[in-house]
């Protein structure tokens, strides 16, 4: 073993390299015969060359989506507002739900750590790792179908996000306007009034905000279970072949997608 | 009459750490202005810190006004913090609300929790805090998000806030550290200026030792826990500094 | 015992002395409170436009527990560690490690095209590349698969290039935000010295963003791995195709085995991320 005492010679430098370079073409090489063995095993044996045929084919295929279905147009409007709606409410909702989450999952004010503290942080594991249209299909079947299964899977969905950034907000805060409030004499509620909510509020609401974004992206398939929106007219479209009106349900959802975008770069600019 | 009386205060952080006061005792009277001087790590933070327990000390009397400050329940507490002021070295005020509400918050202690919640004050508190910003110099910035506020200012919405109070006693940790020189000095001059105004007692926990001397009638030097030197303010001198401050070189 | 009331001059104490003060400030307050008014309102109308029961939500919660404990209790796990299924499962691993690669090499790209700073060319491309990564990313991983198997029928291609587009907006919109923060010196070092785009990029900007890039791929590879459960749903292959086969035949205690392994196999997936990350961090 190298003596530390003792410098490295060029020699052992070279050495060190060599070593290095080798296992760094060493992983690269197992990346790669992984890559190769996946696209074999999964693109080229799985698919169904057949039925895609040729480029030209793929080509035909691709432009029949191309022209937008006029006459669908009047009656998307509901859809998309509901949509809209469920991806609002839904997100609210997951707030609500997710205040004791937040107060469970904070390590500076979780009310007995041993307990509390893992059932937040399962909650939040839980929440973010069953995928949107799951949480639709488990609350279609409590439910039944409709906006109402949407909206809470959208609250189910969201609640751990919510919950593990904004309890972190939490723990991050600054002390000393505690300290200052502590030693006039207030209470544990005007600590938490005056002291911690003003930095962790603001905090919260860009998060909300975010979500709420992301959500209209969710909102827009839970229709394809079933759970309301623009989904369902998409699912219909497809069905019956009519691809341009399949084009036409996505563009209204772009539509949808770059509202949020829009009032979410204004209000986060407004909470600064 | 001494308004504080410390008697023999000893301090740790943990448990099993090292003790950070080791026997302090001294008295304030209440016209006094009092600096608590010492190199870094002598306890002086500590110290201010005992007296509200903001920090808990291990053993010792603290008495202000007559009460025991350690034998106080939570409540009691409370009600006692009401009448002692702070003012911190970094300011600590709450950023983003206004300089009004951050001095409105001084009267938090008399202040109930449905009115908290509302931050419904009564036209007196308001009165007075009017009152006290424009002592403070910062009548044209009463609704300017406290962050927006240079240090020397938000250092006097402090004092603004912590005399809003009404205390009986003012604490202030290091209130000039993170203020450049000029500014450092104003500040003193108008902490000095309102406390004899309002004839409240200032115990001082300060760095710089020529602010000490032009401002605090009164001195006690610490030195890694131990009280070196305690006296009026014309008996320090340069061999007496020199043992508080030991190796450091002025 | 207290003391003495001390004499302080009245006016510091809030008496005969009056001045104007008031927490509403106009117009701004005004404006809030609208604001604040305006989305009730919205939330309100929601709520009776999609006739939500919200009395029923509370009930709610009992009849999910009762739900959960007759019909997808005791899950079906001899269903699961069927070797089909157990195929499945790795198919499902390697469609989303194919798509995420392939995304995260083609997002390296659009980074660098739709970040401003150092855009070959703000006029054409930047605005391109940021239309292309909006687009990638509006669009729900969900729709692209139903997309691809339209066009290429069932199988597990359809569900790589889906979680291939899903990667591109996703990783392609965070990478061009990390390429916009650098600081510029580095790349201004190259350009003096007369590199070509290319070179600029490669020796100027990966270096500064190559930990963050890390980082996000990890970000990238958390989410598609969750999409590439379900994509099968719709005919992309994985195991998302046993979970929609089961809902439709109603078998709900091999639906819930079905979740638990998805949630099972999420976490795992979670762990190595975290472990990843730490490890990256660590070489920092």
């Amino acid at each position: 073993m190298q003596d530390l005492a003792t410098p490295l010679t060029l020699d052992d430098v070279i050495r060190l390299r060599r070593k290095k370079k080798g296992v760094q073409f060493g992983i690269f090489v197992v990346l790669i015969g992984l890559v190769l063995w996946s696209v074999q095993a999964t693109v080229i044996d799985d698919t169904d060359w057949q039925r895609i045929g040729t480029l030209a084919d793929i080509g035909e295929s691709v432009a029949h989506f191309i022209g937008i279905d006029f006459a669908l147009i009047p009656g998307l409007l509901g859809p998309t507002i509901e949509t809209f709606m469920i991806a609002c409410i839904g997100t609210l909702l997951g707030l609500v739900f997710c205040v004791p989450m937040i107060w469970f999952g904070a390590l500076n004010v979780t009310p007995f750590k041993p307990v509390t503290y893992p059932i937040a942080r399962v909650a939040m594991t839980l929440s973010r790792s069953i995928h949107e249209i799951v949480w639709a299909l488990i609350f279609v079947s409590a439910v039944g179908l409709g906006a109402f299964a949407g909206i809470l899977a959208i609250a189910a969905r969201s609640l751990g996000f919510i919950a593990k950034m904004s309890a972190e907000a939490i723990e991050n805060i600054d002390h000393k306007p505690v300290e200052a409030i502590r030693a006039m004499g207030g209470s544990n509620l005007q600590v938490m009034i005056y002291a911690i909510l003003p930095q962790v509020l603001p905090v919260i609401l860009g998060i909300v905000i975010f979500e709420w974004e992301i959500n209209i992206r969710r909102s827009s398939v839970l229709g394809l279970v079933g759970a309301g929106g623009l989904g369902l007219v998409f699912f219909r479209q497809m069905n019956t072949f009519n691809y341009p009106g399949v084009t036409t349900v996505i563009i209204a959802i772009l539509m949808l997608i770059l509202i949020g975008e829009v009032v979410s770069h204004y209000s986060r600019k407004a909470l600064i | 009459m001494a308004i504080l009386e410390v008697e023999n205060l000893r301090a740790k952080y943990s448990a099993r750490g090292p003790e950070i006061l080791k026997g302090i005792s001294f008295e304030v009277e209440d016209n006094d202005f009092f600096a608590i001087i010492g190199p870094s790590g002598a306890g002086k933070s500590t110290l201010i810190r005992c007296i509200n327990r903001l920090i808990e000390p291990t053993s010792g009397d603290i008495r202000l006004d007559g009460t025991d400050m350690l034998s106080l329940n939570p409540r009691a507490l409370r009600r006692k913090r009401r009448h002692i002021g702070m003012i911190f070295q970094e300011f600590n005020l709450i950023n983003r609300m206004s300089v009004m509400d951050n001095v409105l918050s001084g009267r938090l202690g008399y202040v109930g929790a449905i009115r908290s919640i509302f931050r419904v004050f009564t036209n007196r508190d308001i009165q007075r805090a009017l009152e006290l910003l424009e002592r403070v110099g910062l009548q044209d910035h009463i609704d300017k998000r406290a962050d927006q506020l240079s240090g020397g200012q938000r250092q006097r919405v402090g004092i603004a806030r912590a005399l809003m109070q009404e205390p009986n006693l003012l604490l202030l940790d290091e209130p000039t550290s993170a203020l450049d020189p000029k500014i450092s000095r104003e500040v003193m001059e108008l902490i000095r200026a309102m406390a004899t105004e309002l004839k409240v007692p200032v115990l001082c926990n300060i760095h710089d030792v020529e602010l000490a001397r032009e401002f605090c009638n009164k001195i006690i030097g610490l030195q890694d826990g131990y009280k070196m030197f305690d006296g009026p303010t014309e008996t320090l001198d340069q061999s007496s500094l020199e043992e508080i401050y030991a190796m450091e070189v002025l | 015992m207290t003391m003495p009331e001390k004499a302080k001059p009245d006016t510091l104490r809030g008496d005969n002395v009056h001045r104007e003060w008031s927490r509403f400030k106009y117009p701004q307050s005004l404006i809030n409170y609208g604001v604040l008014f305006g989305i009730l309102l919205f939330f309100t109308y929601s709520v009776h436009y999609l006739n939500i029961p919200l009395e029923r939500i509370l009930g709610m919660f009992g009849r999910l527990g009762d739900v959960l404990a007759n019909r997808y209790y005791p899950p079906d796990l001899d269903y699961i560690v069927d070797k089909a299924y157990f195929e499945s499962v790795v198919e499902t691993v390697q469609m989303a490690y194919l798509g995420t690669l392939f995304g995260l090499i083609l997002a390296i790209f659009l980074g660098w095209f739709a970040a401003y700073n150092v855009s070959p060319s703000r006029k054409y491309i930047y605005p391109v590349a940021r239309l292309v990564a909006m687009g990638c990313r509006s669009v729900h991983e969900m729709i692209w698969a139903i997309l691809f198997v339209t066009i290429l029928g069932f199988g597990l291609l359809p569900g790589v290039l889906a979680l291939t587009m899903f990667s591109i907006g996703f990783a392609g919109k965070l990478f061009a935000e990390e390429v916009e923060s650098i600081d510029m010196g580095e790349v201004e070092a190259i350009r003096a010295m007369g590199g070509t785009n290319l070179q600029v990029f490669v020796f100027g900007v990966f270096p500064q963003v190559r930990v963050a890039f890390t980082g996000i791929a990890i970000y990238t590879w958390d989410v598609a791995f969750r999409a590439a459960t379900v994509v099968g749903f719709v005919g992309a292959g994985g195991m998302g195709w046993y979970l929609k086969r089961n809902i439709m035949q109603i078998e709900t205690e091999r639906t819930a085995a079905i979740l638990l392994s998805i949630v099972g196999l999420v976490v795992i997936s979670e762990l190595i991320s975290a472990w990843a990350r730490s490890r990256v961090s660590r070489a920092k």
